[in-house]
């Protein structure tokens, strides 16, 4: 990675070579021999393949193999029983509309894609069901446990206090769809040696899945994803398309490139699953939880099973001695869903935090005030003492600055011509995850600092923190500070995810600069120099190029004594049109507690990027599924509404800033996902201020304001 | 797509020669909607005509109508001084559609050819009498949110997708069609159609012909204009429902008015009875509302969409309020 | 232009053009070579020849000739042809911007329009904006407002800027906002974009 000299330290240390087209993403890379692969993908949604015809296709110019179950090459895990019954090209089943049945492999793109369009697949249909609600009502169908039951108290409480509420909660699907397609180039070389540029979040998850799935050692793949166009949560796996990339490689001896197409990017590599979700509170008349209820049924596939932590919310964000949560998984005949940002507990937000408001509302109680009364000062799930929390201060600066004084508790209360204004507060959690990592770092005598791990940037900026970590510690302007990350041949880390890499590849960086100070000053001792000398003098006095120290980091005991979280808290301001039902968010205060914030610039934009993505969530995004056919009707970004600019005011980011050295040793808790937690019921609140009307399924899009 | 011949030409005659020289070629303008829907296996032409060398992109006044020549872009038409001063409702309806980037290469003529939005159109998998006649309509009993309301036919409830056409169709355009014979002029009103038993016909140009200008008389309306856009997100995104609407006001009176609907019909819908029992009138939001209620005399939903039978006569009314504010 | 959608084909029109085109006035773009042959009636193997034609254009001042099939994209051209990827596919079909080039000054989407559609024009992208190691301010003014995150789109964004501020339509954040609706960001670096833009117009620099 270049490192150009910033002007601020805060900028974005790789920002060059995004702003001139420089950052090279894993489609770039030239190679000697390139071809080009297209994907052929199901037309039904469930059922059999009973023939292939490829012989158009391979008979068309330039084409050079289309690869499929009938002719794939060895894939030695595929042969064998269990694990998912995805094995692409070990199976003539179909368990999704759009699942992909052969990959054409063609000197160009576009005569593999024209290829690709003459391969005509026979099928022997089943019956199949897309449809979550359809499911639940079957008896017969398939329901399984996502997550254990959860119960501390008396069971559905709510249902016999004073004041109460009980309401259904609908979530669509909600693709990731990053801005960059997804897909691979796959090299594959004599002696089974194979080189991957790859979309992912993992290089070393990729590096694994490979290696397992072609039982071939893992040194001799290399994964390189310098560069990722977007991510969240999309490439934490890698997906049957990649597979069978690599299987093309290894077929035709060349390295092989696949870009997916927009309209696959719906169906074969994940999504935030269709929820349902229950929620009955219960408080006394003056406002104290007594009781929570939360039970949500999530979207799984028939082949696969998909959880995430969709009830975890309810069952220690506010004070209440009765709570129980349960968490059911459906499988449906859609391809398997994959975390997405915020993930389960975004979804869950939604719902408790859409109910908390419901609630204050039939207490007549300002939403704000009821959940300071219900704040809890410590973990009851756990029963453990927060690591640090500053929940009600977060409230405080948010308020003042969204101007909450001007909010009625009455709903439809402002309203001026056609516009009804109203105001929204939600709350958002996550864990404050912390993994193990391994940093290398060298300390150079011409005063350059090399920082080296396996991580990944899927665009928070993870260079740029690290560096900022690094600069603080050892007195290096971030101008000097390297850091290489996007290569499996690095120290090893963990997948770019859970809000997790600040704080895991972020403390293993502290340490070996820790480690490298303590090496320079022993360097010094033993040369007679002042412990506090530059390193560069100490190196040279040494006459040393370099130091050289690599450090695995990771949590120790305090986890287990205290509760960790990131909290966020959404403000927002609605208009809404009363005429045509038009929602337009026309202000926002974001407030992020989570513990010190180590690279302001990048910081507040993931609380940006956090809300942006939560209008989508909130007023323009579903993915439609027709379910007389399994097929997606609106897979492309016509008509999937991402929001646009014009979608977006201008956003206030607060930061408490408070270290939580318990987390780590910077103090400082992730915040990617807790940026869009809870963001969309703070919309919705804000629709019911303004409307009067409480939108339960999203997306809120002008029809439902006006039925 | 398959690897297609591509020819080009610098005037409209030998343009329309090439046309009747092979079997399924197409005109190439903008692009935008064609080669989208080639890469979507819609539509497979095996010859392209590229016109953008064509010289018809003038946008000038004569005598008492503007003339837009079909190879003008959308952004050129939006962006011109004569159409901002004459006919802001024309410029107004071209910022609402696509995106400037698009609007840069798309053309007047391009658009008033664009085809339909409907997700089963667009998918070869599914059914679509538009697109592959016979095979059935997978919107009528399917996801219809974003279709028709009004002159459906049980063959085919997809609406066209045009911002432009909305304008046009309430400024009494006309069209001017090139054949080998010569010219033609026939009403905008008369350019599309309805599906009705042949939705796979979204207009009256024949074979042999093409669109060489738009014609515009001039008005009384452009103080008193306003296109109201509804849509899903604030922008490039097509419309639920966008209405066109222009008043000539004389003391609150309503001398003359022109009103037109997006997103509720195959074809760009004049409201007609609207327009006849506002004429005289004064401009009340009372007389809006009864305005509104006589556009949707006809109207019928499908399911998915009938909240357009609302959300229409609301903004029916709301782009008559604001095209009257405006003053 | 008929718009019924005739997937059958017509497998003589090819022979059946190349027979009669020279009774055509207009210049079909074809090589020489196969005019000729066409001319004297010759066989259709020379058809095959009609797969690719010539293109000239001039990419970041810099002039290129090719020989390429008429199907292919500018942005398929500039990006595995001449390697330019700078410029992005996004979606492939006109709906996120991420491909937006200036040809002749203005922006366009680069993946809806035929790389042939462009012959003798000139065109700017992401590569061709900054003066060496000088940026160009708009792309200061991105990295100075973190206008971005994964980067992916900026290629476009920043293209799609300069050309909002060439345009003159940057009177108000809203009217920003409005023109560079365009260009979908997908971590959310809108309000940064914005800021960027009206930084450079306020500024007054040249864009």
């Amino acid at each position: 990675m270049e490192n150009r000299i910033l002007k601020d330290e805060n900028d974005r240390v790789d920002g060059f070579l995004k702003v001139t087209g420089g950052a090279k993403y894993f489609a770039e890379y030239e190679l000697p021999g390139l071809t080009y692969g297209v994907l052929v993908t199901s037309t039904i949604t469930k059922g059999k393949i009973t023939a292939l015809d490829t012989k158009a296709a391979e008979k068309a110019p330039g084409v050079i193999a289309v690869l499929s179950h009938l002719n794939k090459p060895s894939a030695p895990a595929y042969e064998q029983e269990g694990g998912s019954q995805m094995k692409i090209f070990y199976t003539d089943k179909i368990f999704y509309n759009g699942q992909p049945i052969a990959i054409v492999v063609a000197n160009t793109f576009e005569r593999a894609t024209y290829a690709a369009s003459l391969v005509k697949a026979t099928y022997a249909k089943e019956e199949f069901n897309t449809n979550l609600d359809k499911a639940l009502k079957n008896s017969k169908a398939k329901k399984l446990q996502g997550q254990p039951d959860y119960k501390r108290g008396i069971e559905n409480a709510y249902k016999t206090a004073e004041i109460k509420i009980e309401q259904q909660y609908i979530l669509p699907i909600e693709t990731h769809n990053p801005m960059e397609l997804h897909g691979i180039i796959a090299d594959w070389r004599p002696a089974n040696k194979v080189t991957v540029y790859a979309k992912t979040q993992g290089v070393k998850a990729t590096q694994g899945t490979i290696a397992n799935v072609f039982k071939i050692p893992i040194e001799n793949i290399q994964v390189n994803s310098e560069f990722v166009g977007g991510g969240f949560g999309m490439g934490l796996r890698t997906w049957p398309l990649e597979i069978a990339t690599v299987m093309a490689s290894k077929h035709i001896g060349k390295p092989v490139k696949l870009v997916i197409t927009r309209m696959q990017m719906f169906t074969m590599v994940g999504n935030r699953p269709t929820a349902i979700q229950k929620v009955g509170l219960g408080a006394t008349k003056d406002g104290k939880l007594t009781g929570i209820t939360h039970t949500a049924f999530g979207e799984t596939a028939s082949y696969e099973n998909f959880t995430e932590g969709v009830v975890n919310m309810a069952k220690f964000m506010y004070q209440c001695d009765n709570v129980n949560t349960s968490y059911t998984i459906v499988p449906v005949d859609l391809g398997v869903p994959i975390w997405m940002r915020g993930p389960g507990e975004a979804t869950g937000a939604f719902a408790l935090e859409s109910a908390i408001d419901e609630l204050a509302h039939e207490l007549d109680m300002d939403p704000l005030d009821f959940r300071i009364k219900n704040d809890p000062e410590m973990d009851q799930q756990k029963n453990k003492p927060f690591s640090s929390k500053n929940i009600k201060e977060a409230y405080k600066l948010g308020a003042e600055k969204i101007g909450w004084g001007k909010r009625k508790n009455k709903p439809g209360s402002l309203i001026e011509g056609s516009w009804q204004t109203g105001y929204g507060v939600s709350v958002g959690v996550f864990n404050a995850n912390r993994g193990k990592a391994s940093v290398k770092g060298i300390l150079r005598a011409d005063g350059t600092l090399l920082l080296q791990s396996a991580t990944s940037d899927i665009g928070p900026g993870t260079g740029t923190g690290m560096g900022l970590i690094a600069s603080k510690l050892l007195n290096i302007p971030t101008s000097k500070i390297t850091f290489e990350l996007g290569d499996s041949s690095l120290p090893p880390a963990p997948s770019q995810g859970g809000s997790a890499t600040l704080s895991t590849i972020g403390s293993a960086v502290n340490d070996v600069c820790v480690a490298l100070k303590s090496t320079i000053a022993e360097l010094a001792a033993n040369s007679n120099m002042d412990a506090t000398s530059n390193f560069v003098d100490v190196l040279k006095k040494n006459k040393l190029p370099s130091v050289e120290i690599t450090k695995e980091s990771q949590s120790g005991k305090e986890r287990d004594n205290y509760s960790m979280y990131s909290f966020s808290i959404h403000f927002v301001q609605v208009k809404v049109h009363s005429l045509t039902g038009v929602v337009k968010v026309s202000k926002i205060v974001s407030v992020g507690d989570s513990g010190k914030i180590v690279s302001s610039k990048t910081a507040r934009s993931q609380m940006v990027g956090g809300a942006v993505g939560g209008i989508g969530m909130a007023l323009t995004e579903e993915a439609i599924v027709d379910h007389r056919y399994g097929r997606y009707i609106n897979n492309n970004f016509a008509d999937y509404h991402v929001p646009v600019n014009a979608d977006v005011p201008e956003i206030d980011v607060i930061f408490i800033d408070k270290p939580d050295f318990l987390v780590n040793p910077m103090g400082a808790k992730g915040m990617g996902e807790i940026a869009l937690i809870g963001f969309s019921a703070a919309v919705a609140n804000a629709v019911f201020n303004a409307t009067g009307k409480r939108i339960r399924n999203l997306p809120i899009t002008p029809d439902k304001i006006l039925a | 797509m398959i690897n297609f011949q591509y020819l080009r030409t610098t005037s409209a005659k030998s343009a329309l020669v090439l046309l009747q020289k092979g079997k399924n070629s197409k005109f190439l303008a903008g692009g935008t909607n064609l080669i989208d829907l080639m890469k979507r296996g819609v539509t497979a032409p095996e010859r392209l005509i590229d016109i953008n060398h064509v010289p018809l992109k003038q946008i000038e006044l004569i005598g008492t109508k503007i003339h837009i020549g079909a190879m003008a872009t959308n952004s050129a038409v939006a962006d011109h001084a004569l159409i901002k001063e004459k006919l802001p409702l024309l410029s107004w309806a071209l910022q609402a559609g696509a995106s400037a980037q698009l609007r840069n290469v798309a053309t007047v003529g391009g658009n008033m050819m664009q085809r339909t939005r409907c997700g089963y159109f667009y998918d070869t998998e599914m059914p679509c009498n538009k697109r592959e006649a016979g095979s059935g309509c997978g919107a009528i009993d399917g996801f219809n949110r974003m279709h028709a309301i009004f002159g459906t036919s049980e063959k085919c409830i997809a609406v066209h997708p045009s911002d432009m056409c909305i304008a046009l169709v309430a400024l009494d355009a006309e069209v001017v069609l090139l054949n080998s014979k010569g010219e033609r002029k026939i009403l905008f009103k008369d350019f599309h159609r309805l599906a009705g038993d042949t939705p796979q016909l979204d207009n009256n140009l024949r074979p042999d012909e093409m669109i060489v200008r738009v014609e515009i008389p001039l008005n009384n309306l452009a103080k008193n204009s306003y296109y109201l856009k509804v849509r899903d997100r604030a922008s490039y995104a097509f419309a639920l429902v966008s209405v066109a609407a222009g008043l000539e006001l004389l003391n609150n009176k309503i001398v003359n008015v022109r009103l037109a609907m997006g997103g509720v019909a195959h074809k760009p819908w004049r409201l007609t009875t609207a327009e006849e029992f506002l004429k005289g009138k004064d401009a009340t939001t009372e007389n809006f509302e009864q305005a509104a209620k006589l556009s949707m005399t006809d109207a019928k939903g499908f399911g998915e969409n009938n909240f357009k039978l609302k959300l229409a006569p609301n903004t029916i009314i709301e782009a008559l309020n604001l095209a009257k504010s405006k003053a | 232009m008929q718009s019924s959608d005739n997937k059958k084909n017509s497998g003589d029109s090819r022979r059946d053009f190349l027979k009669k085109s020279s009774l055509i006035t207009a210049i079909a773009l074809t090589p020489s070579v196969a005019m000729k042959a066409a001319e004297s009636q010759a066989d259709e193997r020379f058809a095959e020849l009609f797969e690719k034609i010539p293109l000239n254009v001039t990419v970041n001042n810099k002039a290129y000739k090719a020989f390429i099939e008429p199907r292919v994209t500018l942005l398929d051209y500039l990006r595995e042809e001449l390697h330019l990827t700078g410029t992005k596919k996004g979606c492939d079909h006109g709906q996120c911007g991420a491909c937006t080039v200036h040809v002749d000054g203005e922006r366009i989407n680069s993946c809806l329009s035929l790389a042939v559609m462009n012959e003798g024009k000139k065109i700017t992208t992401i590569e061709g904006l900054a003066n060496g190691e000088e940026l160009h301010p708009m792309q200061q003014a991105f990295i100075k407002h973190d206008g971005f995150q994964c980067g992916y789109c900026t290629s476009g964004q920043i293209m799609s800027a300069v050309a909002c501020v060439r345009e003159g339509h940057t009177n108000s954040r809203a009217e920003i906002s409005e023109y560079m609706s365009g260009n979908i960001c997908r971590c959310g670096a809108y309000p940064n974009i914005v800021d960027a833009i009206v930084e450079v117009k306020e500024g007054g620099m040249k864009v």
